[in-house]
């Protein structure tokens, strides 16, 4: 292995920048485990029904709470470059599948750190590399094969079961149900059957609407949409059943050209022309959409006062300024066309889609709701006694959300509580024993790896780790039918997840291991880390200097 | 030595001459082929790069290691640049042209302490790589067509073998052979066959693992339609590609419009509108139903798409509109105007596909193009744990699709494991002793000074490199020497096991341009650092009115 330093001649001789610092062999690949290592201590506790929730303060004072791994790692600068990787795998799992971000970080930890033993008796990197993907690959076709089973999307009790099972070891599992009914009514709403495919947009039509005060059992859905907005005049009806809706985006105020165009006036009469022209342009407008005879106006910009007059005479009801992404929903509950012009306006623009249009004034602000029970876009309305508490029920719901969702798209279940990796380790550990050479003993360490998972849940929860383990990994080896059994993360002792009913979806515990033994194989491959190479051209970089 | 140049010179600097400079730039040469040299091969390991911000690569191509380092060396530029070379012409085989030119120096640099004139080197250089490539092409390397596809798959393996999607190689390989195949275009004109690979459009979505990489037949495009109200998906599809915006037409900046009558004033702010509207009236006219745009689309024009159920996509790439624009056949407008100066839109300027459609891939949306009539396009989604990871993925991919293209455009391969290095330098060495004159030493020390390559391949493999070396070479005499035994010249190494095999058997093969280019490139690099004899290196001149740039 020849890696010399540069400059070994003796005499000086500037190769690279002096700002460049270079580390190389051993040294970079234990750096890299370290730092893995480090990142899965961090949030090792927030894993499983036992968690604890994590305070985390920015430099600006704000706080958050939570026990969701994604957002406690997202709060976390590091320095390490090993260990930003690791937090990109939070995000990854997040948008894969919203939900498994802790177990996700925590198994890397854990597989990396095993790869250190191999490092340390010499094994070559892209040996022990090999091994691990061909683990995964086993893995994967273990978990789809033998220790998952499917369901029945339209079965709701058995979504409820999984849900359940996700939100146990999340804040809102006291409202356990409540929790659960809600995210399994969201998706269906949202729910579009297109040709055979099921498309569920969460983040297009299912609005999570935060409400401070009340308490959290008034949590509900709403079937259409919620906006923090109230009319803009007073006199203006609060309250219309199958209303007819013009959706805009458009200003109904006087509004000058794209050009920069300026206006000399030499008469005194012409400023009174000018004011009656903006008078008329705005008369105009509304005379469009009066025409149509509709009840309600809503526009993503402002409205003039003028022209509020005029609509309020005509007794149509107008809120402005409207998000984009709230007006894109409201058309999916109106059936109504976004016009962008008033004089485009037209019979079939017209949404007719909702059945009720109700201001409520909740607290001291007012609320609009427009309704419709046929509608596929959905808004959670969440209430709750602090802002912090709020935040950490909406992080909880979104994965709740992306549990039903998952489900929906690939009904199949594998059992929680750590079963299902126990379960592939056993059966790992057996295969690992028929392979040939060096290669079966990083093979069998990815199965001893994922015994972190219910290693974890017992250690969180106080029990004894050694005894359970033990225990469950004889319940295991006893009989291949017991690959249900795991840990009961209250309590710490074995169950089977059938009796306990904690399944987890197919796809968020693939997605886990995948990412986690993925990011592992790219780390491992690193023997070089050069720090402080060129980004911008100009100015020598600071020393980076490398923690841990 | 430098101190007392110092004087003569009339600004301040330092010079550097004779044998001390030349020591000091194979130093450096050395220092720098030291770097990539733990990424070769593929037991090769990959190196993590952190810049000055802390964002942070990892790789294992020896072309963007070394774009990345900041190498302030002179000789180590050159080796920089070579690489870069290497990467532009052939795509792979970066980092053991680095290797090979810095073995070249540092063995040259012997013979000149030697008392050889540096000439004399160069000249052996010179005709040892003339010889090399003659006996490359003649003896060493076999037509495609002799194994069919499966060479061209085990190309791409063996170019991906010491990458990050190594492991996945069956997976990969296979996809990066057909997406070349599948842009394949016949010069009408004159015949000849090319491969853009640039028409293959690699987009990365992190999520899943890398198997689930995908290549898909068609363009796919990294937007969305540009309302909600769009279509999804357009069957048999008329493209057209715009290079301007369609928003509301404005002045140009400090162009002010005067206008005394204040009627006027509504006229204008209409007429802004309505220009854009014409516009896009002449394009859904002459029925276009998907609009691609480098530009943004007012919210003020969706409405008429939505309405013609036309789907609208804004700020798509140049490059990307580009390459669509020829696979489907399309113009790519960038004005309206014609040449009488009025506005219009030909059918003749939309490009055909049989479907435009919009899928979700992970959290993010993309536009698949299908079926495109002009010529097939492909493009590959990678799909892997992170950014980081992706990045590479994609390095990787690139480097095996040039690597595919190569063979395919130049139809020979030669087989990779050391094999050729190996067999020149057997070739080589016997050649040098038909030489009477001094270029024999360097003729013996170029043959001499490839065989780095094997002996770093077993080296990264943590093998012995002296043993293996040697038994590989004497393959390559007695295939050399016996004509009978002419099958032992694909003897390579097999990094595996430790062992040498037959290489062409085993599937490692390169493309023989890949080769030749790299000889080459290393040869000259090292000639123009060899032919250096002086170093003068002026103290930055003292900025005048105050310090602005610093650097």
């Amino acid at each position: 292995q020849g890696s010399k330093m540069m400059g070994a001649g003796g005499q000086p001789i500037i190769v690279l920048s002096q700002g460049t610092k270079r580390e190389s062999g051993h040294q970079v690949q234990i750096g890299n485990i370290t730092a893995c290592k480090t990142i899965a201590d961090v949030i090792r506790t927030s894993l499983g029904p036992r968690a604890m929730l994590k305070m985390l303060m920015d430099p600006m004072g704000g706080i958050v709470m939570t026990n969701d791994g994604n957002a406690i790692l997202r709060e976390i600068t590091v320095k390490h470059p090993a260990a930003k990787s690791m937090i990109d795998i939070a995000r990854t799992q997040d948008e894969e599948t919203g939900d498994g971000t802790t177990s996700v970080i925590v198994l890397a930890g854990e597989v990396m750190s095993q790869a250190q033993q191999f490092l340390e008796q010499k094994i070559h990197p892209t040996i022990i590399i090999q091994a691990y993907r061909a683990a995964l690959e086993d893995a994967i076709k273990l978990a789809e094969e033998k220790f998952s089973r499917s369901i029945d999307v339209n079965n709701d009790e058995e979504i409820k079961t999984v849900v359940r099972s996700c939100l146990g070891t999340k804040m809102i599992s006291k409202w356990m149900d409540l929790a659960v009914d809600i995210a399994l009514n969201a998706v269906k709403t949202i729910r579009v059957d297109k040709g055979g495919v099921n498309e569920i947009d969460i983040k297009r039509y299912c609005r999570i609407e935060k409400i401070p005060g009340g308490t959290i059992e008034d949590c509900k859905v709403i079937k259409g949409v919620i906006l923090n907005k109230d009319v803009v005049h007073a006199k203006m009806r609060r309250r219309i059943e199958n209303p007819r809706v013009v959706l805009l985006d458009c200003n109904l105020e006087y509004k000058k050209g794209e050009s920069q165009t300026s206006l000399e006036i030499v008469r005194e009469e012409d400023i009174s022309k000018i004011l009656e022209q903006e008078e008329i342009a705005i008369r105009k407008q509304c005379d469009e959409i009066i025409a149509l005879k509709p009840d309600l106006v809503f526009t993503e910009k402002g409205v003039s006062d003028l022209a509020q007059h005029f609509l309020l005479k005509a007794g149509i009801t107008v809120l402005r300024r409207l998000k984009k992404t709230d007006n894109n929903r409201l058309a999916r509950v109106c059936n109504a066309r976004i016009v962008n012009d008033t004089c485009d306006l037209r019979e079939d623009d017209i949404g007719t889609g909702a059945e009720l249009f109700e201001i409520t004034k909740i607290g001291d602000e007012y609320y609009t709701y427009v309704t419709s029970s046929k509608t596929t876009a959905c808004t959670v309305c969440l209430r709750g006694p602090s802002k912090d508490v709020i935040n950490e029920v909406e992080r909880n719901l979104q994965d709740a959300l992306h549990v039903v969702r998952n489900v929906m798209l690939n009904p199949r279940l594998v059992p929680g509580g750590g079963a299902l990796e126990m379960a592939l380790a056993h059966a790992l550990v057996e295969k690992g024993k028929s392979i040939e050479g060096v290669r079966q003993f990083p093979y069998k360490a990815v199965a001893r790896s994922l015994e972190v998972i219910p290693r974890t849940l017992v250690q969180n929860c106080g029990g004894s780790t050694i005894r359970q383990l033990t225990a469950l990994r004889a319940k295991h080896a006893q009989s291949a039918d017991n690959w249900t059994w795991g840990i009961d993360g209250c309590s710490g002792k074995l169950v089977d997840m059938k009796e306990l009913g904690i399944w987890d979806p197919l796809s968020v515990r693939i997605q886990v291991l995948k990412t986690a033994v993925e990011t592992s194989v790219m780390l491992l491959r690193i023997d070089d880390i050069v720090s402080g190479t060129k980004k911008s051209s100009g100015g020598d970089g600071p020393v980076k200097e490398m923690p841990m | 030595m430098a101190a007392a140049a110092e004087s003569i010179l009339a600004l301040t600097g330092k010079r550097t001459t004779g044998q001390s400079i030349r020591s000091q730039n194979v130093t450096a040469a050395v220092a720098i082929a030291n770097i990539v040299k733990s990424s070769l091969g593929p037991v090769g390991l990959d190196k993590m790069l952190v810049d000055d911000v802390g964002d942070v690569i990892i790789t294992n191509d020896g072309a963007t290691i070394l774009k990345q380092l900041e190498v302030e060396h002179p000789a180590g530029k050159v080796l920089v640049e070579l690489a870069q070379l290497q990467d532009e012409e052939v795509g792979d085989g970066t980092t053991s042209v680095v290797i090979v030119a810095a073995e070249l120096l540092k063995l040259a640099d012997e013979l000149v302490k030697n008392k050889l004139h540096p000439t004399t080197v160069i000249n052996g250089f010179r005709l040892a790589c003339k010889e090399s490539v003659k006996y490359l092409n003649e003896n060493l390397s076999f037509p495609v067509e002799e194994l069919g596809r499966q060479s061209l798959i085990n190309a791409a393996k063996t170019s991906m073998s010491s990458k990050i999607i190594g492991p996945d190689m069956d997976f990969f390989s296979e996809m990066v052979v057909e997406a070349t195949e599948l842009v394949k275009v016949t010069d009408s004109a004159t015949g000849k066959i090319t491969y853009p690979i640039k028409a293959i459009n690699v987009l990365k979505a992190h999520g899943k693992s890398a198997r689930e990489s995908q290549l898909i037949k068609g363009y796919a495009l990294n937007c969305t339609v540009a309302c909600q109200g769009m279509p999804l998906q357009i069957k048999d599809a008329k493209i057209a590609c715009l290079d301007f915006s369609l928003q509301k037409a404005k002045m140009h900046l400090g162009i002010s419009v005067v206008v005394d009558d204040p009627v006027k004033l509504e006229a204008i702010r209409r007429e802004e509108f309505d220009i854009v509207k014409r516009r896009i009236e002449k394009i859904l006219a002459a029925g276009a139903n998907v609009v691609l745009t480098s530009g943004g689309i007012d919210d003020l024009c969706l409405k008429m798409f939505t309405e013609a159920g036309a789907m609208g996509v804004r700020r798509c790439k140049k490059s990307d509109l580009k390459r669509i624009a020829k696979a489907t056949g399309a113009t790519l407008t960038s004005s309206l105007a014609n040449l009488e100066g009025e506005e219009t839109f030909d059918a003749s300027q939309l490009g055909h596909a049989e479907e435009v459609v919009q899928q979700r891939i992970s959290d993010d949306e993309l536009i698949l193009i299908r079926g495109t009539k002009a010529r097939t396009a492909s493009s590959i989604i990678l799909r892997g744990a992170n950014d980081t990871m992706l990045d590479e993925m994609e390095r990787s991919v690139h480097d095996s699709l040039c690597v595919v293209r190569r063979v395919l455009e130049s139809g020979r391969l030669v087989a990779g494991g050391g094999a050729v290095e190996a067999a020149l330098n057997v070739y080589l060495e016997s050649f040098a002793t038909t030489l009477s004159s001094r270029e024999q030493l360097a003729v013996a020390e170029f043959a001499q000074a490839l065989l780095v390559i094997p002996k770093t391949l077993s080296a990264n493999a943590a093998r012995d490199s002296t043993d293996l070396v040697a038994k590989l070479r004497a393959f390559h005499h007695k295939a050399q020497q016996n004509s009978k035994l002419s099958h032992l010249k694909w003897a390579g190494l097999d990094l595996e096991n430790g062992e040498v095999r037959d290489n062409k058997e085993a599937g490692i093969f390169e493309p023989s341009m890949s080769k030749v280019k790299s000889i080459k490139f290393a040869t000259e690099a090292a000639i123009t650092i060899l032919r250096i004899d002086d170093l003068i290196k002026l103290d930055k001149e003292e900025p005048r009115g105050g310090d602005q740039c610093g650097a």
